[in-house]
């Protein structure tokens, strides 16, 4: 994969008008997620670390400054089919079953669903929701429902991945398990990724590096390398070196 | 599941206990001298007519049949169109007031005139259709989950792409609730385009003609008759809705037009003010042009104006339109607040008690969808052809949708606001003032608001088929003496006074909720 695969923001800013107010969202951000790289984006809310998404999905535009993914314009990389994107609430379409909600990307991008039926059902056995292809999302658990989303992410073998605080709304014991599950399904895949997230323990052990957001005006506080091995094993949640880097993360939060 | 039951039960007893009663006040001719016949009379005099009904019953249901599938369609389209462009909207905000507000009767003469055959009853029917499912489709379109447009949006998808893969899909439960809703009114529609002539068939029709004949028996099976076919199309509609949804839900009846509320651009803005006012009027003397109608019996705006100001006669037209005015005006006024201050009472009860709630909102959802028409003629059987059959017939159309609205915005108040003031020991009397009539304020606007048309549609059906007074009379007498430029001046002016009755409620409603931090409701 070439370097053009990364998500580039250079003096990104952004700002929003309230009825009298005006909220930074954003005051000259610059990021680098090099190609294949895992990076994780973690701040208090209000830091722009949604709206920094929503600019490199193309779903919104800056006031000034530029980004790049695969070297592309945001919304050209997205109409050229070269991302893939989950939210947090799985976003789903309640009336598409589990296989039609995977191949929603595919009818937006006007692809053909029947030369992609083997990637769909690669997926679907990938997420570990096999037999469940013609359930609709009203019949699935959230965990269920999440795995969804992340098929439906890949469902376009995407190189650049965004992920908005996709387990957001799980418990933890679920979550700590879809952090397994998408670290395995990130290491096949390799796609350069980005995730949103509130959670330090998640963020430390999916990502390459921890991406420290603070707000008023959103900006980028600190940069946290996390050098682990992968594949990350559960038993590292409770080693000394994990809780070290959670600890620096928790700090840069803070301010320092 | 055992209080469902038991719930059912008593409805059940109620029921019969009213059936009961009814049948020995009307055996006993109890109500002005056998105006309220018993329900066996009622269910004789139909089996004996039962020969007349099936002409009659088929023409409406072709009209209604007809109106509700095109005003339906024209309706969604226009939905989808306003939800899309918001300056379409601004556009044809104009139009859908007029649309909303227009009394169906007072236009119904000018319809005869202009069309022919079974037409002037597709167009009433597709009338009463289409604000309701517009405003669905547009509620329906705008509630959409942002998230799942987001998805669309994030890999590219065009505006086209949002409205086809989810916006149009998401609307469809709205959409198809606004259809149940219209499709009680594509009956009224029709049997009130009936009432301006045209046709020997239709269950309109066989009540004028049964007006003179001393038969309350026939007229309350017509009523019935009429009543019967407005809940089967409801019923019908909430099948099809149940199929589809796997679920029927609440509607209420939108009673704002789209196309508010945006950044102002002062210029621009005056523009599109002034074209939304101006397209009826465009519309109206289009449809007259492309259709060359002779300009005797179709006036255009400009015929209008000729008539109540410019010709010779216009002195003795502005008169007979402002006594007319002079009567139907107040008379509006009274019978709607009457109606509302009921309706708000009785919402605000049934807070302090829910139990009024449950035995009322059956009857007020069956009243919601009986053609007012069917009330008329009884009400002028039992209570005469004075002033209060007016009063009476206003407060009866106005009250249920007023009822049904406030009873739900007044459910929706938040538990936690209650549970607040609950906490601190507050009486049900102080959680009245302090929590649940402020938040009923916006609901207490869109219920007027509802009200307004049907409070005009009232007092003008009561004046034309009862008390001889006022616009409904006028226009009326106008069918008789051939007065054409007379029944387009009274349908122009109706509109016009249920138009301007809407914007003042709603200017007063922008200036109170704004100042209560409130968004209207719906």
């Amino acid at each position: 994969m070439s370097d053009s695969s990364g998500i580039r923001l250079e003096n990104v800013s952004r700002a929003f008008k309230g009825r009298d107010t005006i909220v930074q969202a954003l005051d000259n951000v610059s990021l680098d997620c090099p190609a294949g790289s895992f990076t994780a984006l973690i701040g208090p809310s209000g830091c722009g670390k949604s709206t920094m998404l929503r600019l490199a999905l193309g779903l919104d535009r800056p006031d000034s400054g530029t980004i790049t993914v695969s070297g592309r314009d945001p919304a050209e990389a997205a109409r050229a089919g070269l991302t893939g994107v989950a939210f947090q609430d799985a976003a789903l379409m309640p009336w598409r079953n589990v296989a039609d909600n995977i191949a929603l990307p595919l009818d937006v991008l006007g692809r053909k669903r029947a030369e992609h039926a083997g990637t769909i059902t690669d997926l679907i056995e990938l997420v570990g929701l096999t037999g469940f292809e013609k359930a609709l999302p009203g019949e699935l658990s959230g965990g269920m429902r999440q795995r969804v989303a992340i098929a439906r992410s890949l469902v376009t073998s995407p190189q650049v991945l965004f992920l908005d605080e996709p387990f957001g709304a799980l418990d933890q014991i679920l979550r700590r398990q879809m952090n397994l599950e998408l670290q395995r399904i990130w290491i096949k895949s390799r796609a350069t990724t980005l995730l949103v997230t509130h959670g330090i323990d998640e963020a430390v052990f999916l990502a390459d590096r921890v991406v420290v957001m603070q707000s008023r005006p959103g900006r980028i506080g600190r940069v946290v390398d996390i050098p682990l091995e992968r594949p990350r094993r559960p038993e590292i949640f409770t080693a000394p070196e994990f809780h070290a880097l959670q600890d620096e993360v928790a700090e840069a939060l803070d301010g320092h | 599941m055992a209080t469902e039951t038991a719930r059912r039960r008593n409805t059940l007893r109620n029921a019969a206990i009213f059936l009961v009663l009814w049948e020995v006040i009307g055996d006993l001719r109890l109500v002005a001298d056998g105006a309220l016949p018993s329900p066996s009379a009622i269910l004789i005099a139909l089996w004996r007519d039962l020969a007349d009904y099936p002409p009659h019953i088929l023409a409406t249901f072709e009209g209604a049949f007809a109106g509700f599938v095109i005003g339906n369609l024209v309706a969604v389209l226009a939905g989808i169109l306003f939800a899309v462009s918001p300056v379409a909207a601004r556009l044809g905000r104009g139009l859908n007031i007029a649309l909303f507000a227009l009394p169906p009767i007072a236009i119904s003469p000018i319809l005869v005139l202009t069309f022919s055959g079974m037409t002037p009853r597709i167009v009433l029917a597709a009338i009463g259709c289409y604000f309701v499912t517009m405003s669905a489709t547009i509620t329906g379109i705008s509630q959409t989950d942002r998230r799942m447009l987001d998805v669309v949006r994030a890999y590219g998808g065009s505006r086209w792409k949002e409205l086809r893969l989810v916006e149009i899909r998401a609307a469809l439960p709205a959409i198809l609730a606004g259809l149940r809703v219209a499709a009680p009114a594509a009956v009224l529609g029709s049997i009130l385009a009936e009432f301006g002539g045209g046709g020997r068939f239709g269950l309109g029709a066989y009540l004028i003609g049964s007006l003179g004949r001393a038969d309350p028996g026939r007229l309350w099976g017509i009523g019935l008759a009429a009543t019967g076919m407005a809940l089967i199309a409801y019923g019908i509609c909430a099948l099809i809705e149940a199929r589809i949804t796997h679920s029927t839900r609440a509607v209420n009846i939108a009673a704002t037009a789209p196309g508010e509320e945006r950044e102002t651009r002062p210029v621009t803005d005056t523009l599109i003010a002034l074209g939304s006012f101006a397209l009826p009027f465009a519309i109206w003397w289009l449809l007259l042009k492309l259709m060359g109608t002779p300009e005797m019996i179709a006036k255009t705006p400009a015929g209008v104006v000729d008539y109540l100001f410019l010709a010779p006669s216009a002195p003795g037209a502005q008169s007979r339109l402002l006594a007319a005015l002079a009567e139907t005006l107040p008379m509006t006024i009274i019978g709607m607040a009457a109606g509302l201050a009921f309706a708000f009472l009785l919402a605000l009860a049934s807070v302090v008690r829910p139990g009024i709630v449950r035995g009322f909102m059956p009857i007020a959802l069956v009243t919601q969808t009986m053609p007012l028409v069917a009330l008329t003629p009884l009400l002028v059987l039992m209570l005469g052809r004075g002033p209060s059959v007016i009063l009476w017939i206003t407060i009866s159309v106005t009250f249920f949708p007023a009822f049904v609205t406030l009873a739900q915005g007044l459910s929706m108040v938040t538990r936690g606001a209650l549970d607040v003031v609950k906490a601190y020991g507050a009486s049900p009397m102080t959680q009245l003032r302090l929590v649940s009539i402020p938040a009923s304020l916006p609901w207490l606007f869109t219920a007027t608001r509802l009200a307004v048309p049907r409070a005009l549609l009232g007092v003008m059906i009561a004046e034309w088929l009862a008390t001889g007074t006022g616009l409904g009379n006028l226009l009326n007498q106008s069918r008789g003496y051939l007065d054409y430029g007379m029944i387009w001046t009274v349908a122009v002016a109706s509109v016009l006074l249920a138009v301007i009755f809407y914007q003042i409620v709603l200017i007063i409603e922008r200036r109170v909720l704004r100042s209560y931090g409130m968004r209207p409701a719906d």
